[in-house]
């Protein structure tokens, strides 16, 4: 096969691809389609894996004060925390901090507040705890919920624990969705490839009339497949972007950079295209392995 | 040391087989319809034969055998000293690649010059870029279509298409040419122009082996005859004094020494 390997190939798919331009734009279409929410599904996925690590990494805790203590009994808790080794830094928030706090988190719907009537946030100590005992935090944590007089204590690893659990939902559903797309993705190809092959009957059968091998039969017809494929994963990640870049986050839904969010990295978008070739390989294969038998 | 070379020389030229087609007891059904019965013939390096027969006779079967384009049910084929039974189905492009065929509706891919059906047959073989165009030229020269080399078959005509045919099947300088009925569809002068190539492409060593009802044109050329009826070969023919002699210097080397 000197002189006519992966290059003309390529350059024999372009011209099939050509050849069936119309089929090849529809399948190309609705591939695109497809990988957009296979797209969709990986952008929640990573996000949601950085909120995460990002709660997972805080080094945070609040630890919630029952209600009636005296500054006595909270000054012993206070010594008591800042005793403990690992502890940074313990402050207090009062009640009415607190309230101040979150009123500003509300910013625009105050009013939500106003309606609650008495001040219903406990009295808290904010807890700043050393990098190097980050692996301690849910024993510290424990620890200090078994003190006298507090009610509750909470870090960013209980939230990264709610938000991980979503993260395995999103996981599982996306890789069923995925796997089901992949199929819908070589079924398409291998019809598209079907139909090139069929379009090339006659110059396929003389061919293997004058002793053309399989390889160089078939050849441009996979990678013929394996671009399609990997066109319809480009135009996926273009509209992604469009969706993430250009419209504006009304319109976009959750999927937009003013909304915080970050975009595909740049190893996934690399990895969703070749995915995509791959799984136009397979379907070209399909196909042409079908049509010489 | 010379007397070791020449000892070479006599084992390499004298073990060159000289049949290069044989049939043994070859059947071959169709749907449970015999097409060939039994038939046994032999054709040796560099002979002229021709296949006769009326439709139905099993002619195009017997060829398509050869080429392994079906697969005989009974009996052994023997190509160029390969058993065909025993290649495997990636083996047989290799063996095409010896063997050129012309078909009697030409095959020639209409939307592509005359110059690119010809390059495909090299292509496929894998020549390099640089030799295609030389190569094909050449051949087409041969045919006498150069100055044609441009133009799509559907803008020839029936002797020109088929004369593109043969210089296709000509172009991987082939060590077998079959043809099945390539007269079929072209005028007696055409028809001539055809055979008179084929004269002169064994001539140089090819050997040919025709499937035709042309009778007149069979007689004239005074070549080997193999008669066919019903699948089965009712006479294998007188082989031409002059076979011999008109094979490639190495062969009759070979065959004096055996």
């Amino acid at each position: 096969m000197k002189g006519y390997g992966l290059f003309y190939f390529t350059a024999e798919a372009f011209r099939g691809l050509r050849a069936n331009s119309l089929v090849n734009l529809l399948a190309v279409g609705t591939i695109s389609m497809a990988m957009v929410i296979v797209g969709f599904f990986l952008l929640a996925f990573f996000n949601l894996q950085t909120s995460v690590n990002a709660l997972g990494d805080r080094l945070e805790m609040s630890v919630y004060l029952k209600d009636g203590l005296t500054e006595r009994d909270r000054d012993f808790i206070l010594t008591r925390i800042k005793a403990e080794p690992g502890v940074k830094q313990a402050t207090h928030l009062p009640k009415a901090g607190a309230l101040e706090l979150f009123r500003k988190e509300l910013k625009g719907q105050e009013s939500l507040i106003d309606g609650l009537g008495e001040n219903p946030l406990p009295d808290s100590f904010e807890v700043t705890i050393h990098r190097e005992y980050a692996d301690r935090i849910s024993d510290l944590s424990e620890k200090f919920s078994g003190y006298h007089g507090v009610e509750e204590v909470s870090y960013g690893r209980q939230g990264a624990d709610a938000i991980a659990g979503l993260l395995k939902m999103i996981t599982y559903g996306g890789s069923a969705l995925a796997v089901l797309i992949g199929v819908s993705v070589v079924f398409i190809i291998s019809n598209s490839v079907r139909l090139a092959l069929y379009s090339r009957g006659q110059e396929i059968e003389l061919m293997q009339w004058i002793g053309a091998t399989k390889g160089f039969i078939l050849g441009p017809f996979l990678v013929e497949g394996m671009l399609l494929a990997m066109i319809g994963a480009a135009l996926a990640v273009g509209v992604l972007a469009a969706l993430y870049y250009v419209l504006p986050p009304e319109v976009a839904l959750f999927l937009s950079r003013p909304n915080g969010l970050d975009f595909l990295p740049p190893a996934v978008v690399a990895y969703m295209i070749a995915g995509g070739g791959l799984l136009g390989l397979t379907g070209g294969l399909i196909s042409a392995s079908r049509f010489l038998e | 040391m010379n007397l070791v070379i020449h000892w070479d020389l006599e084992i390499s030229v004298s073990s060159l087989p000289l049949t290069m087609i044989q049939l043994h007891r070859v059947t071959k059904y169709y749907e449970g319809v015999p097409a060939l019965r039994e038939v046994s013939l032999s054709v040796d390096k560099g002979e002229f034969v021709f296949v006769t027969g009326p439709s139905g006779a099993g002619k195009t079967t017997l060829l398509k055998l050869i080429f392994c384009a079906e697969q005989a049910d009974e009996g052994q084929i023997i190509i160029q000293g390969m058993n065909t039974f025993r290649l495997d189905s990636s083996s047989i492009p290799y063996l095409r690649r010896n063997i050129g065929f012309v078909f009697q509706d030409y095959k020639l891919l209409p939307h592509k010059t005359v110059f690119e059906n010809i390059a495909l047959a090299l292509k496929v073989v894998g020549t390099p870029h640089g030799d295609i165009e030389r190569r094909a030229y050449q051949v087409l020269k041969k045919v006498s279509l150069e100055a044609k080399r441009h133009l799509t078959p559907p803008k020839l005509s029936g002797g020109e298409q088929q004369r593109v045919a043969v210089a296709r099947a000509l172009v991987n300088e082939p060590q077998v040419l079959l043809a099945d009925e390539p007269t079929g569809n072209l005028d007696p002068q055409s028809g001539q122009d055809v055979f008179s190539l084929f004269k002169d492409i064994n001539m140089k060593g090819t050997t040919v082996l025709v499937a035709t009802h042309d009778w007149e044109t069979v007689r004239k050329m005074q070549r080997r005859i193999i008669t066919m009826e019903r699948g089965r070969v009712t006479d294998i023919g007188q082989r031409a004094a002059s076979a011999t002699a008109l094979q490639p210097d190495a062969v009759r080397t070979g065959a004096k020494s055996v």
